[in-house]
């Protein structure tokens, strides 16, 4: 009998090996995909027992923080907005049930002070992780007068440092309240306009007349133009068959290049477009950086593409064969975001050099000592020195005399270019304005739209521009 | 050193795993260690105690490791029972002072386990009858039908109870027929079987028990049965031929539940496939499985886990009974599992170590039974819980919230110290007095 009865022991010893091999495989082998199942409500608790690290705006006010409290005996964090309608689309929210968005979401893995080597004990989470804080270019001043100028209004502001990329102004109107978010999330998303969309960086618009910077470089860069060159406006040209006419159908009779960007007539833009070819002026688009998107340190797939936009994909921008004319003036399938045409200024300011658009500008941990600084880098060179400082001095034309005098700042030279493009609707424009200050020595760049505006961008977007280029250069930044 | 010391020894570090881990819980729990959460602790250790003197004085030769081991596992399940509910914490502690008075009363008056020979039988009826009460009386609780309420709130379980009487009746039985089961009378397709004048009423009792709590409703206690069952007839017998038999029966039986009752599918399907029905018929064991994954390799440690929720319920549901494994591998991880999961290797090592050195068949037979019980019932419950079977509503011993389990468990914990002190006290021969001085007489004698 013991024989059979040390049998026994081991088919049962082999039983509990087996439930300890399965629980191995439960525990630790299969876990992770077990963790990152949707809706895995462990997952969700562990987010919420993490110090995550608070997201500042430029001069360290709070935008973002956790805040610790007791929940069943543990310590939990919930994380509040202090100046939740300030960025909401850029800083994002980070939630349990409506996930991450913006910084929250890109700058997870330090917010979460899941980032470097980690300690033997941290790695077996013996040690609390406590996340990084990540400190943001956003300038608090600027931000809000934008906000306060969009209010009421659908539209965007973007501002950056041509000099380094650094974005100052993020503003997306509707907006919304991040506080808001876990408690009342329906009702912000019923709201119309689309609170939730960043329009800096994922509204495309037509750029109307502001394109025509890239137009006037691309004129330029050819060698065939001049910011001399005359040509003869008889208030339309043929273009692929259908007569092209100007703004409100105006005739503006001889003018040179300056001229034309000065008063945006369409009809030498159009003679240039024809000129150049799709080749050249497309050549200029990609060094301007259509057809790509930068970062700008916010979740991937969320920054979009500019250019010639067909369905959901984006052309190339030297295809032939195109109704170059109308591409010219910025029509014809060209849709552009508000950050896009911030480059254009911006790389027109600085000289040619487009620089990297960033938000993040450090991130220190919880002793305070940094583990990431934005090191400025070249995104694309849009042009040379020379051509660069002609349009600056075109631009700077179009706020003296031309149609963005209300953009002027007094005692500063600003330049500076208009859009009003047409929408849907009559009557209705997408009022633009693209500009940088002061033009000798750029310290921001700006990009301006205000949706369906029965004014011009001269009217409604030119201000709104002065005001912001205002409090950034009063502000010492 | 003698056993008793020894086990008093080993209790120690049982002790100290009861006080650190109620201290590690009021830590995690930003609670201070109250007198409450000292007063459980130390009534545990204090019933430890009792059931340990009771062992001096009855059965001092008994095996010294079974008892620390019991400690341990109860001292773990107690520590997880505080951390998920304080207050069922402390009406376990009224069950285990019910179970340690058990456990006293079945060593002071049962000298010898061999007094259930001659009533196996009896053992047998019982055990149905218990069954048929509970099948008439029960109460539906969790989807099986296996409680008994009675007034004043409280409910019990018989099948507990039942499993003490089904390895008394087997032990009996099967040590009457041993000789006969050796010898295979016919072979079909070249497995012997044992005359059916012998097999039998065993294979007939055991249906009905399968039957009876197929009508129950609950799938874990049937399983553990017939493990037992086949366990004992094996020991018996020696014979595998018999266990493949029976377990050609047993799938078989299992098909034809599986074809007859639907209600079967839908646990089968929760088997398989938990992920597909994750609100409905799959929540219990995958959001068992979500606590379990997330504690990972060394887990968050006790009461740093995430199985209360935020309006106060269970995570996982019936954590405190079902699914008290999950509560436990939930905060100590991988690691602290792979610990209980020895110390029931361990506690079915030592049940089978004294069947092996009892000196008759019918004590084997009933060691044998009694620890494959305790080891069964571990291994279908926590099988259940990591999938590797079908999840049924057994307790897992000595960690489970219930009295009912807890007072069974320890009844058998004692029957096991009976039966080792009694083939491992030194023969004593009692001689009168006066014979000894007659003998010493003639030794002295001798020399003179």
């Amino acid at each position: 009998m013991n024989k059979s009865i040390r049998r026994l022991f081991w088919v049962l010893s082999g039983g509990f090996v087996l439930l300890a091999c399965v629980l191995g495989y439960w525990q630790v082998i299969h876990a992770s995909a077990i963790d990152n199942r949707p809706g895995n409500p462990q997952t969700i608790q562990r987010t919420l027992l993490v110090a995550r690290g608070a997201i500042l705006a430029s001069d360290g006010s709070k935008l973002a923080v956790s805040v610790a409290s007791n929940q069943q005996g543990q310590r939990v964090y919930q994380r509040t907005y202090p100046n939740g309608t300030f960025a909401p689309q850029t800083i994002g929210y980070a939630n349990t049930v409506q996930g991450m968005t913006g910084l929250e979401d890109s700058q997870n893995g330090y917010l979460t002070g899941d980032y470097g080597a980690q300690s033997l004990l941290g790695k077996l989470g013996l040690r609390a992780r406590r996340g990084a804080n990540v400190t943001t270019t956003l300038n608090v001043a600027a931000q809000e007068i934008a906000n306060r100028d969009l209010a009421g209004k659908q539209g965007a502001v973007i501002a950056l440092d041509p000099r380094t990329g650094a974005v100052l102004v993020m503003a997306s109107s509707p907006g919304f309240d991040l506080s808001q978010v876990g408690t009342n999330f329906s009702h912000i998303i019923a709201q119309p306009g689309g609170p939730l969309l960043n329009r800096t960086v994922q509204g495309r618009y037509p750029p109307g007349s502001t394109f025509k910077v890239v137009t006037a470089t691309a004129a330029l860069e050819s060698g065939l133009f001049t910011p001399m060159s005359m040509f003869d406006d008889t208030g339309s040209v043929l273009a692929s068959g259908q007569l092209l006419h100007n703004f409100n159908n105006e005739q503006f009779g001889p003018n040179n290049l300056t001229q034309a960007l000065t008063f945006s007539i369409n009809t030498t833009f159009a003679k240039v477009g024809i000129a150049l070819g799709s080749q050249t002026l497309g050549t200029t688009m990609n060094a301007f950086g259509f057809g790509r998107a930068p970062s700008v340190d916010l979740p991937a797939g969320t920054v979009f593409p500019s250019g010639r936009v067909s369905g959901n994909t984006v052309l190339s921008n030297t295809q032939s064969g195109e109704d170059v004319a109308r591409i010219a003036i910025g029509q014809e399938q060209l849709l552009v975001t508000p950050l896009q045409m911030a480059l254009v200024s911006g790389g027109i300011a600085n000289n040619g050099l487009i620089m990297n658009p960033y938000l993040v500008h450090t991130i220190t941990d919880s002793s305070g000592s940094v583990v990431f600084t934005h090191h400025t880098s070249v995104y694309s060179r849009a042009t040379s020195p020379q051509i660069a400082a002609e349009v600056n001095t075109m631009m700077r034309n179009v706020v003296k005399e031309g149609t963005g005098t209300a953009a002027a700042l007094s005692g500063l030279d600003v330049a500076g270019k208009t859009g009003t493009a047409q929408t849907s609707t009559n009557g209705l424009y997408d009022a633009w304005f693209i500009g940088f200050a002061p033009a000798q020595a750029p310290r921001v760049a700006v990009a301006v739209i205000v949706e369906n505006s029965p004014l011009t961008g001269g009217v409604v977007s030119a201000p709104i521009a002065r005001d912001v280029m205002q409090s950034i250069l009063t502000g010492g930044n | 050193m003698s056993p008793r010391t020894r086990e008093l020894g080993f209790l120690i570090p049982a002790a100290l795993v009861g006080l650190l881990g109620t201290a590690s819980v009021a830590n995690a729990q930003s609670r201070t260690l109250g007198s409450g959460a000292l007063t459980i602790v130390g009534v545990v250790i204090g019933l430890f105690v009792l059931m340990h003197i009771a062992l001096r004085l009855r059965t001092p030769f008994a095996d010294p490791y079974l008892l620390p081991i019991v400690a341990t596992i109860t001292a773990l399940g107690m520590v997880t029972l505080y951390r998920i509910n304080p207050v069922l914490a402390r009406e376990q502690v009224l069950w285990l002072g019910v179970a340690t008075a058990v456990f006293i009363v079945v060593l002071a008056c049962l000298p010898d386990h061999h007094v259930f020979e001659q009533y196996r039988y009896l053992c047998g009826l019982a055990a149905v009858a218990l069954l048929v009460i509970t099948m008439i009386f029960g109460t539906d609780i969790s989807g099986a039908k296996l409680w008994i309420r009675l007034p004043g709130g409280q409910s019990l379980q018989p099948s507990e109870l039942t499993k003490i009487l089904l390895v008394l009746f087997l032990a009996g039985y099967l040590r009457d027929k041993r000789e006969l089961l050796a010898v295979p009378t016919r072979r079909i397709a070249g497995i012997a079987l044992p005359p059916v004048a012998v097999l039998g009423p065993v294979l007939l009792l055991v249906g009905a028990c399968l039957g009876v709590l197929g009508l129950l409703n609950d799938f874990g206690t049937p399983l553990l049965y017939f493990g037992v069952f086949i366990s004992m007839l094996y020991i018996a017998s020696g014979r595998g031929s018999y266990v493949v038999a029976s377990l050609t029966c047993l799938v078989v039986g299992a098909l034809a539940i599986w074809a007859v009752i639907p209600h079967v599918h839908t646990r089968v399907d929760a088997w398989l496939h938990p992920f597909s029905d994750a609100q409905g018929q799959g929540y219990q064991i995958v959001q068992s499985l979500y606590a379990l994954a997330n504690a990972g390799l060394i887990g968050p440690g006790w009461g740093q886990g995430f199985l209360i929720g935020p309006n106060g319920n269970y995570v996982v549901p019936v954590l405190d009974t079902d699914f008290i494994f999950t509560a436990y591998a939930a905060e100590l991880g991988f690691i602290g599992a792979m610990a209980l999961l020895c110390l029931f290797v361990v506690l079915v090592a030592r049940g089978l170590t004294i069947a092996a050195q009892a000196p008759d068949g019918y004590s084997k037979l009933l060691a044998a039974g009694l620890a494959t019980t305790l080891g069964l019932q571990g291994f279908v419950i926590i099988g259940g819980i990591v999938r590797v079977i079908p999840l049924t509503g057994v307790t897992l011993p000595f960690m489970s919230y219930g009295g009912s389990s807890v007072v069974t468990n320890f009844a058998i914990i004692a029957m096991l110290l009976i039966i080792s002190h009694r083939s491992r006290a030194p023969f004593r021969p009692r001689v009168p007095r006066a014979l000894r001085a007659n003998a010493q007489q003639q030794i002295d004698s001798l020399d003179g």
